[in-house]
């Protein structure tokens, strides 16, 4: 009794988005890596979560070939969202789920991957293949991003060309990546990096520590680290030949 | 302070629980299936339609699901022309 | 000019289909053209609220999809004629509602009413991000409570870049309604004070409604508290909410505790013994 019209097409959205992704880049033994992985994801157990990874596996792609899929699997069995593969040729990865993900990828290097307080072993280091020379620290970077008001919870500021100024809080659940440093000029709740393109010289400064994570270059802190002695105070967070370390302003 | 309302009960609960039997009955009856009701009155509209043009503007619908008996009523203001032959 | 008002939070379970009932009505009563509209889909609570459940038959998703008319799915409520009500859909089927149709349907609204109410469903998807996109104000319902809290603040951030106003670089007005506060729990430092939550969020504060069982009562008959009970405190400051929402300067009563006959006696006896 009744009748349907045909609806017409929906119109299709197509919307372009930007976002950084991780490289992790498995070194020999793998074995090895992978305990090592977990280790640091037991530390910081939510790092991953959430975000694109890219695996490189230029430093194991030529040894390990037959174990290739296998590590990608233990990779996605941590929970890790591969969206690419690079350093390995379609080749390698024919046949296997990975095959459409070893594509080149085309991106900007943001910075060098976060490991933390990896020593770098001489086997390490002979097994990846030449890598062009690591630029020199440059001078200061004149650049610098100034938020006008608090940085909520889920907003991701991420500015590797210099300094970043926050004037308010920033949320639990927010964070901010500066390529120098990073002045806070209200509580810091979220995570914080600082000095991810000056080599370790940018600083993170704030009116309150409360953060969830702190970290500079390639050194990083969460908060059960430094204990209740600085939460809540004005703390300066600096890397100190090779170590993290906060200080209390007051 | 009057000490019979300090022993009296709020009584608003026994209210929710007949208005939830109610609407749960009508609900669970539906079982994924459209409204009766509303496919009912579909229909009706359907049938006028094909006696004179129906304004959509000008139809109220009004419903009220009750325990035992539910009223559906349906409002249309008719064309003149219409009115004037009945 | 009339005014599209998103009720959220972020966290569920808070408060905000209560709040929108209660201050659409509180509007509604001061004499304003008000519809409250439930941007859930699959769950339907603001009928249940207003005491409209038995008289619904079309909703929000019929709406857009065309099946029925904007009038014919309007309620009006049966207290006050200015009052009506716009109900959500019981579909599972989340692609249900388009912004493009809940456009269409939110400028009809504007056409028909002075303030349209958008009680939005808890979460960050798309019910709730269609509930704030065509608002002009925000009221953002928190409980002084660490996880609510932080949700709001996700929630306020969304405004300030998911909404059309803040696309095309305007300002979305944002307000903070602090619901179920516990004066006694916030004077024993067990509960987050009102200047805590508000040091944190950093949005002007609309109004406070402390924790009574005059809401539970409210929302068992199937009426808003500002209907049913406008002398009780939470009615109070639901009315006191919508007086600032319509503009006027009207100072925020932060709720304190309030001993009553028995609980001094008892108090007493407990401090003796």
């Amino acid at each position: 009794m009744l009748t349907t019209e045909t609806l017409p097409l929906p119109r299709l959205r197509v919307r372009g988005r930007s976002f950084m992704a991780l490289v992790v880049a498995p070194e020999l033994p793998l074995a090895g890596w992978m305990a090592a992985l977990d280790a640091q994801m037991r530390d910081v157990p939510g790092f991953f979560s959430n975000r694109p990874v890219v695996a490189d596996l230029s430093a194991v792609a030529a040894e390990a070939r037959d174990d290739l899929a296998m590590l990608l699997e233990g990779l996605e069995m941590r929970n890790f969202r591969l969206v690419g593969v690079e350093g390995a040729g379609e080749a390698l990865l024919a046949g296997t789920r990975w095959g459409r993900l070893a594509t080149e990828l085309h991106g900007r290097e943001i910075f060098d991957a976060m490991y933390g307080d990896r020593p770098q072993t001489p086997e390490s280091q002979a097994s990846r293949p030449k890598s062009p020379e690591p630029e020199p620290p440059g001078p200061a970077l004149a650049n610098s991003l100034l938020i006008d008001g608090p940085v909520r919870s889920g907003q991701s500021i991420v500015f590797p060309e210099g300094d970043v100024t926050v004037i308010g809080a920033v949320a639990s659940g927010a964070e901010v990546i500066a390529g120098g440093s990073l002045h806070v000029y209200g509580a810091l709740r979220g995570r914080a990096i600082a000095g991810v393109n000056t080599s370790g010289e940018g600083r993170i400064f704030c009116r309150r520590l409360e953060a969830e994570m702190v970290g500079v270059d390639r050194l990083y802190r969460t908060a059960d680290h430094w204990g209740a002695d600085l939460h809540g105070r004005p703390v300066q967070v600096r890397c100190d030949r090779g170590t993290l370390r906060l200080t209390a302003l007051d | 302070m009057s000490l019979f309302s300090f022993f009296t009960r709020n009584r608003s609960a026994p209210v929710a629980r007949d208005r939830l039997q109610v609407l749960l009955a009508h609900e669970r009856a539906l079982d994924g299936r459209g409204d009766l009701v509303a496919l009912l009155q579909q229909e009706i509209l359907a049938v006028i339609a094909r006696h004179f043009p129906i304004d959509q503007e000008k139809v109220v619908v009004k419903l009220d699901r009750g325990q035992r008996v539910s009223t559906l009523e349906i409002d249309i203001e008719m064309p003149d022309e219409v009115s004037a032959r009945t | 000019m009339s005014k599209v008002v998103v009720v959220t939070s972020g966290k569920g379970g808070v408060g905000k289909t209560t709040s929108s009932a209660s201050i659409g009505a509180a509007l509604a009563k001061a004499g304003q053209n008000v519809v409250v509209v439930d941007f859930d889909v699959g769950l339907r609570n603001l009928d249940l609220v207003m005491g409209a459940e038995r008289r619904v038959v079309f909703d929000l998703v019929n709406v857009v999809q065309g099946d029925a008319k904007l009038p014919q799915a309007l309620i009006r409520d049966k207290r006050l004629e200015t009052l009506h009500l716009l109900p959500a859909s019981q579909t599972r089927d989340k692609d249900a509602l388009t912004e493009e149709g809940v456009e269409r349907v939110i400028e009809g609204l504007r056409e028909r009413f002075d303030w349209i109410v958008c009680d939005s469903p808890a979460g960050i998807e798309k019910g709730a991000t269609l509930a704030m996109r065509f608002a002009d104000v925000a009221v953002v319902v928190t409980n002084p409570e660490v996880s609510s809290v932080r949700d709001s603040d996700r929630i306020i951030g969304m405004l300030d870049s998911k909404t059309r106003r803040a696309e095309q670089g305007e300002k979305i007005e944002k307000q903070l309604l602090l619901t179920r506060y516990d004066p006694a729990r916030a004077a024993r430092g067990e509960m987050m004070k009102v200047d805590d939550v508000l040091e944190i969020l950093a949005i002007p504060l609309l109004g406070v409604v402390a924790e009574s069982p005059d809401v539970l009562t409210a929302s068992n008959l199937g009426c808003p508290v500002t209907l049913h009970d406008p002398a009780s405190p939470a009615a109070k400051a639901y009315t006191d909410a919508a007086r600032r929402l319509m503009g006027e300067a009207l100072a925020v009563r932060v709720p304190t505790e309030k001993r009553g006959f028995m609980e001094r006696l008892f108090g007493r006896k407990a401090a003796a013994a």
